[in-house]
Formats: structure tokens, sequence, C-alpha cells
């Protein structure tokens, strides 16, 4: 299938249609997986799925498409009914494609090796039975992806990327009998992550997968906060390197389109500012195993740093929130982020806390608007005395995002680097526990 | 779809095919600007093979040619096979009867994007109009159809449809500390976009309500953490149904540990409480996602899952029920082309009982009514959390101050057993995407319950 030439003849079907301005991204994508299904391999997949989406402005109307029939025919058809659904749309100026981007990127492995996926899948089968025999593993797998991408606009802009990576996923729950032989549950968890290359390390070793697993075997006997401190009280988190992700998501969403078109954004002025700790320095990773350095709306996204000694160096808007908003476009790729470790190892982090929880997963809601949040946390441990404890369940947090941004008092050494994301553990102060 | 290439042979135990189109519609409206104005088709056609113990599975886009089917079939033979590499294991009956028969819904013309667009610019223009103060409106039309035609090597031919449509209305405004905040309604239905009414008139005193709570939000007071007396309004008990209760009741998660496993036939729940997953019809009507032919077959039967406050039963695909020893109940759905079935909830509801919403409020002393939730998740122990967009607090059986974003927690086991009330009203709600693996359209309803929870607050 050549997907320079599809992508082509969509942009003539547009162009012959009035198109003013126009884009036509082609994707292959084939996978191969190995699941693990209740601690068994289970089943072996291989999919192969294509699309292509199209993007067309007439007279500052603009509408979109995805299908997945790619004949000439249904280019043609699709061409014309988009011009149906644009004529429909309001006029807006901020419509645009990009113009004059050229990349092409080829990375990683094309060709899935069946052998590398079954050994993957032996060697976390192979940890659990040996380290973990509580844990039992609900879903795994060991894949392999090959994504291939044309975009072309109107403008001239041509950007392709080949893709190849293989991925391990790990998701499950331990179940064991507590001190007074009644069976127990632990809450789930997972982790995973991509990478070009599955050779050398064993595939437990990576992403946080082995911590992971034997952390759920260490949590199926638990304590609510009240057992464990005598009720409510406030004090410290110590974010696992995924609660981290998830807490640098919300700031990420606070920085692009939705939040600054609609003005709810609290960080809209805030460029230059101090946002968040000092200790916080977040920077793209663009490069990350399957991403590609180019964002949906046609643009080579150059390396950026978001905060740089809890400084906001920059929003985020697409072409089209920043000819909506007026702000400096900033082009963000699909993924890929890293926050700097810091200078604290994680055993000091922990000794510094009184009284806190080590949280593995926080469990809540999209924030408030203002960023107040309260949400369960999960796969969690208390802190006493700089002491990690017990398992805790049915223990809230409370605060506000925005102001655990700017509480951060610690950044560890160590990193997870799961290729979408490489995180360090983070210590927060003065969350409210309930 | 040909025949012949469905029947198992030496190389397999079980084969089925499916062909399968998803065609979705989304437009945003923000501020009276489409951001988006999407149309997507999708089409592929896949083929499961179980043989020795292990499936394979494989899926290829576009049309179902004769060769293409083919050559899923083949490649889901070949997989299957090549998982013998892990020794040998021993061959699933996989239990159940096998459907034959066809159902789809008969809906209004589609909409087309022009008449979207109105729809949308009409709500638009209708809030800013009756609610100047408003800072930002938001409307999400949305509507998809999957179509699926299954064959089995059982005698399995059918070809089902789900088609739902929804409209999400969000209106924003400032606090009166001049921080934003939002609600949201949300509205589903069967069928497309051209199957909801959406015209102002008609949702005029939806919007107007949904305005009321954004003003009484502005002057929000902070909730109370820890253990409440809670109201939880119809649509947070679908919720609890779909997430603390009906997740921990699918076979596969309760294969994998969940502590449902081992509490068959005793008490989870006030004897108040029964809970369904209703395949296709209640109350002799059809259900917002009917499934009548599971996605590998089998005919669709309700499951019941609380009889009375007693564990009853589980959610089951046909490998499922035959580990567990028990029947299948048509629950193996897949989501797109390329996804194969996995045990899903179709239409989960708590039953309604015979009280009455208002005297339930007015029976709580010092408590909190919660009213809207944005989403919710469960765990295997049956540990929930849903965020709440918008509560009240009650304060001598009387609705007072709105209290801010905030979220509501327990064991769903505790909170279940903790129930003293259920009202005699019913809510629906079919907007949402359940996701577990892959993301899976659900139907979710139950009545009003009062209990005891977790709230989160300082």
């Amino acid at each position: 299938m050549n997907l320079q030439h599809i992508a082509e003849q969509a942009l003539a079907a547009l162009r012959s249609e009035g198109a003013d301005a126009s884009q036509a991204t082609v994707s292959t994508s084939a996978l191969t997986e190995l699941n693990i299904t209740h601690s068994e391999p289970s089943l072996l997949r291989s999919t192969q799925s294509h699309r292509l989406s199209l993007v067309g402005i007439w007279d500052g109307r603009k509408a979109s498409t995805d299908l997945s029939d790619l004949s000439p025919e249904s280019l043609v058809a699709a061409a014309r009914a988009l011009r149906g659904d644009a004529a429909a749309a309001p006029q807006d100026t901020a419509h645009a494609v990009s113009s004059g981007q050229h990349t092409a990127i080829t990375r990683g492995p094309m060709d899935a090796d069946l052998t590398a996926l079954a050994d993957a899948a032996h060697d976390v089968l192979d940890f659990r039975a040996k380290a973990t025999p509580t844990m039992n593993i609900e879903e795994g797998a060991a894949s392999h992806t090959r994504a291939d991408t044309q975009t072309l606009t109107s403008g001239g802009s041509h950007l392709q990327s080949t893709l190849g990576w293989y991925g391990v996923s790990v998701f499950g729950t331990a179940r064991d009998p507590g001190p007074d032989g009644q069976m127990r549950t632990s809450s789930f968890h997972y982790t995973g992550g991509e990478t070009e290359d599955l050779r050398g390390t064993p595939a437990h070793s990576r992403f946080g997968i082995a911590d992971m697993m034997q952390e759920l075997t260490r949590s199926v006997v638990t304590q609510g906060v009240a057992d464990c401190f005598g009720g409510k009280f406030v004090g410290d988190v110590v974010l696992t390197p995924s609660a981290v992700a998830t807490l640098l998501g919300w700031l990420q969403g606070q920085v692009g389109d939705m939040a600054l078109i609609s003005g709810s954004s609290m960080y809209r002025d805030k460029v230059g500012e101090v946002v968040a700790s000092p200790l916080l320095n977040l920077a793209s990773r663009f490069d990350a195993p399957g991403i590609a350095a180019v964002s949906g709306d046609g643009f080579v996204t150059p390396p950026l740093q978001l905060l740089q000694a809890g400084r906001l160096q920059a929003l985020t808007p697409s072409l089209y929130g920043s000819r909506k908003t007026g702000l400096a476009h900033v082009p963000t790729a699909s993924g890929g982020w890293e926050l700097a470790a810091g200078t604290t190892p994680l055993v000091d982090i922990v000794r510094g806390v009184p009284r806190g929880a080590v949280v593995g997963r926080l469990s809540m809601g999209n924030p408030a608007a203002n960023g107040d949040f309260s949400g369960i946390i999960k796969n969690s441990f208390a802190i006493d005395g700089g002491v990690v404890g017990t398992a805790l369940s049915e223990t809230m947090i409370n605060g506000n995002v925005a102001q655990m941004l700017r509480d951060v008092v610690a950044v560890s050494t160590e990193r997870i680097d799961t290729g979408g994301w490489c995180m360090p553990w983070v210590r927060v102060s003065g969350l409210h526990f309930s | 779809m040909p025949q012949s290439v469905t029947t198992a042979t030496a190389a397999t135990d079980y084969l089925e095919t499916r062909r399968h189109e998803l065609r979705k519609m989304r437009m945003l409206m923000v501020d009276g600007n489409l951001t988006t104005n999407l149309r997507s088709t999708e089409a592929g056609i896949s083929a499961r093979a179980h043989h020795g113990g292990y499936w394979g599975f494989s899926a290829l886009p576009g049309a179902a040619s004769q060769d293409q089917v083919a050559k899923v079939v083949q490649q889901a033979r070949s997989n299957a096979q090549a998982m013998g590499r892990f020794g040998s294991r021993s061959t699933l009956a996989l239990p159940g009867e096998s459907y034959v028969g066809q159902h789809s819904f008969k809906g209004k013309a589609e909409l087309t994007a022009a008449e979207c667009n109105e729809r949308l610019q009409a709500l638009h223009s209708f809030c800013k109009r009756r609610y100047p103060d408003v800072r930002s409106t938001r409307f999400l039309l949305s509507d998809e159809h999957h179509s699926k035609w299954l064959t089995t090597s059982r005698g399995g031919d059918s070809l089902s449809s789900i088609q739902r449509g929804l409209c999400y209305i969000t209106l924003m405004s400032n606090a009166d500390d001049g921080s934003p905040i939002e609600l949201s309604h949300p509205l589903s239905w069967k069928g497309s976009a051209a199957d909801g009414d959406l015209s102002p008139e008609h949702l005029a005193p939806q919007i107007d309500q949904l305005y009321q709570h954004l003003q009484a939000k502005r002057h929000a007071v902070p909730a109370r953490g820890g253990m409440q007396t809670v109201v939880l309004a119809p649509a947070l008990a679908g919720m609890l149904a779909h997430e603390a209760m009906g997740h921990p009741c699918e076979g596969d998660i309760v294969l994998g540990g969940a502590v449902t496993s081992g509490l068959v036939g005793q008490r989870v729940a006030s004897d108040l409480v029964s809970m369904v997953d209703i395949a296709h019809t209640w109350a002799g009507e059809e259900a917002l996602m009917p499934v009548y032919v599971d996605d590998e077959g089998t005919p669709a039967r309700d499951a019941v899952l609380i009889d009375k406050g007693i564990l009853s039963g589980f959610m089951h695909s046909r490998e499922t029920a035959e580990r567990l020893g028990q029947a299948p109940t048509g629950s193996a759905r897949a989501y797109a082309p390329g996804d194969e079935p996995l045990v899903r909830m179709r239409n989960t509801v708590i039953l309604p009982g015979t009280s009455k919403l208002q005297d339930m409020i007015a029976g709580v002393e010092d408590g909190y009514l919660l009213a809207k939730t944005g989403n919710g998740q469960a765990d295997s122990t049956t540990e929930f959390m849903f965020s709440v967009t918008l509560a009240y607090e009650i304060k001598n059986g009387k609705l007072g101050s709105a209290i801010r974003d905030t979220t509501v927690s327990g064991s769903a086991i505790k909170v279940l057993q903790s129930v003293d009330a259920v009202s005699d009203d019913m809510h629906w709600e079919g907007g949402g995407y359940c996701g577990k693996k892959q993301v899976m359209v659900v139907a979710m309803g139950g009545p009003a319950l009062r209990t005891r929870a977790h709230m989160g607050g300082q």
C-alpha cells in the first residue's frame, strides 16, 4: 500500500471539491500481541488496521472525517461528503492547516520477533511464579506494533513516520489469606511501557513491573486511616512515578486547547511565572518509543521545556487554539515527557515523612476547574515516622492540584522509564487525609 | 458471510468470524465555535479460533471479501496453534446455545452535519440569551452505530446492531471567589442524533435546572470529609451498579480473584437491593443497549447479580462460564472491528423500591444529597470512587447549600448493606464508555438510594 499516493489522491479529491485548505493523513498499523490471562498464556493476536483522516476547509468552514475504505471511489465520495459537512459548519477564521513542514522519521524494529514476545511472556510468568505467587496476572501482554503514517497538507507539508516498538504490560491483583485465615483480595494495579529493544533487560525488570507485582502481594492486608493514624490528619504523600504522571497530566490539560479556548485555564497569563516547586523540571521526549515528533495538526514538534525550575515556559495551543486565542502556537506530539531526576534518594524522601503515605495510584474524577480534588489513594502504604507500614484502604486525600505542584518538597534521584514518560518519585506536603 | 469458513476443523475446536462496521459522528461546539466536526467509518473482518486450549485472533480492515475472510481464518488458526509453544492445555468445551437471527434498531433518518450544527447553534443561542451571566457553553453531540454479522462453528448466524446518541450540555461560570465552576447535563438515547429531541423548547426545563444548580455552586461550601449519610440520586445509583458491583461480577474479573468470587449465596447488600444486568428488555421495553446475541453467538439473557441482597450470579462468556461451572449469559462483547469479545456489562441496574425521594431526603438529619457524577472507578475489592459534581447539604430533612466538587467512596458491599431506602423511580443513562482493555458502550440505571458512604473533604 503506497500511503503517500493515497494521501496525494485524497488531497487531489479535496482540491477538486474546491477546498481552500486541506490535510490528509494515512496510517497503517500492524499489531502482534501475545496475551496472558489469569497468569497463563491465552491468546495470540495479529491485527492490521488502516485509516485515512481528512480535514477540509472551505471559506473558513471546516469538517473532518476518518475512514477505513481507502479505494479511489471512497476518497472521492468522502471529499464530496466532507464539503457538505463543512458547508453546515459556522465560519471560523481560526481554521487553517500547516504549511512548509517536513520530516521523515524511521525508528525501531519493523518486524515482530515472536520468540522475543514469547520470552517476555515467559519471563513475567516465571517471575510471578517464583517471586509473587499470590499475585494473579489478570491481563498481561507482550506486543509489537508497527505504525506507518503519512501526512500531506495543501500548504505543502509532508510528514512521514515509520515506527516499530515493543510493549509489555501487566495488570492484576493479589489474593491471600490474612493472619486470620480469611481470603482477601488486594486492589488491582497495572503498569507497562514501550521499548525499541526487548533484549538484555528481563521483561519483569522493565517499567516498574517487578516492583508493582511485589507491592501487590504486600497490599492484601490493609488498614483504614483511622486504624493507622487514629483518624483524619494533614500529612505528606510520596507519589510514585505513575501518580506523578497523573498529576502532570492535569497541568498539560491546563495549558492545552480546551482550557485555553474556554478560558478556564489557570495558567493563561502565567508564562514566565513560577507555578510549581523549583524542584520541577518538565521536558518533552518526543523521540520516545512509539512516538513521532509531529503534532496531530501537521507540525514538526521540536523539543519543549514546559517547566524550568517550576517556572512555566510555554502554553501549548494547537494551530487552531493559537489562532483562536492569540497565543503563540506551540506544537506537541501525542506523548513523550520526562520530569528531571532530583537529588534525594527515595529512601531518604520516605525517611523524612513524619505522617503520610506512599501513593501508587490516585483514583479520582477530573479535578474541579480551580484544581480542587479529592480522591482515593490506591496501591498505597502508610508512612509513620519515616517508615513504610501497612497498605491503606478506603483512604482519601483532599487538596488542590495547582497547590500540590507548588508544594513538592523533594524529587527522587531514581526514576521509572516507561517510554512514554520517565518520572521520579516526588514528595508533596500538606494533603488532607480522611 | 461464507458459512464454510466457520466450520471447525482438525486445526480448531471452535471458530467464529465477525464482520463489523462502526460509524461515529462527533460535533463539539465551544462558545458557538464548532471545534470538532468529525465523522468516521471503520469496517473490518475478524476471526477467533480456539485450539488445544489456546486462542488465536486475527483482524483485517475493509470490506469482508472471500479472500480476506479466508486470510483472517487462516491466521487465527495459525496463531492458536503457535501458542502450543507454551505447552499442552486441556481444550475448553465452551458451553452455550447458538443464536440465529437479526436485530437492528429502526430509527429516524440520520441528521446531516448541517442539521446537527443547527441544533447546536440553537442550543448555544438559547443559553446565551437566557443566561447572560454564563461565561461559557459547551455542547457535545455524538452518535455511534455498530453492526455485527457473526457466524460461528456452532451454527451461530446473526446480525446485531447497537445505536446510541448522546448530547452533553455544559455551562461554565465563576464562583464567588472568582474561580471557574462548571456543570454538565448528559442526555442519551437509543438511535442516532436524529432520534433525540434537542430543541431548546424541549430541553428548556432541564437546562433551566442545570443553570439553577450552577448558580447554587457559585456559593458552594466544602464537604465535610469522612463517613456521612448520603442520598444517592438515581444517576449515582446507576454508576454504583455498574462500577462498584458490576465489574466485580464479570466472570473474568471473578476468575482474576475479585472479592465476589467467594461470596455467591451470601448477603452483600440490604434486602432492599436487587441488581440485574439486563440483556435487552426491561419492564416490557427494549433497553438502551439491547443485546440479543453476544459476539460469541450466545443468546443473551439477564444476569441476576444480587437478589434481595444476596449475591446470586455473574456475567459470563462461554469460557468464563465453563471455568466457573455456570451458564453463559451472552455477555461477550467486542467494541471495534479489531477487538476480540470480552465479558462486558450491557444494561446494569439496581431495581426500584417503594420509597419516595422526598421522603428519603426528609429522613436525613445531617447528610448530603449527591445529585450528579462525572465519572467513577471501581476495584476488585468493590471499593469504588465517584466524582461528585453536584451535591447539596441536608440539614434536618431539608436541602441546604451546594457543596464544592468532591468524591464519594466506599466498599460497595458495605455501602449496599447500609441501604435503608430505595426510591420508586428509575433513571437510565447510556452516554458513557466503560473502559476495560477495550472501551464499550453500556447503559446503567437505578433509583435513589439512602446509605452511608465516605465523602472527600477536610
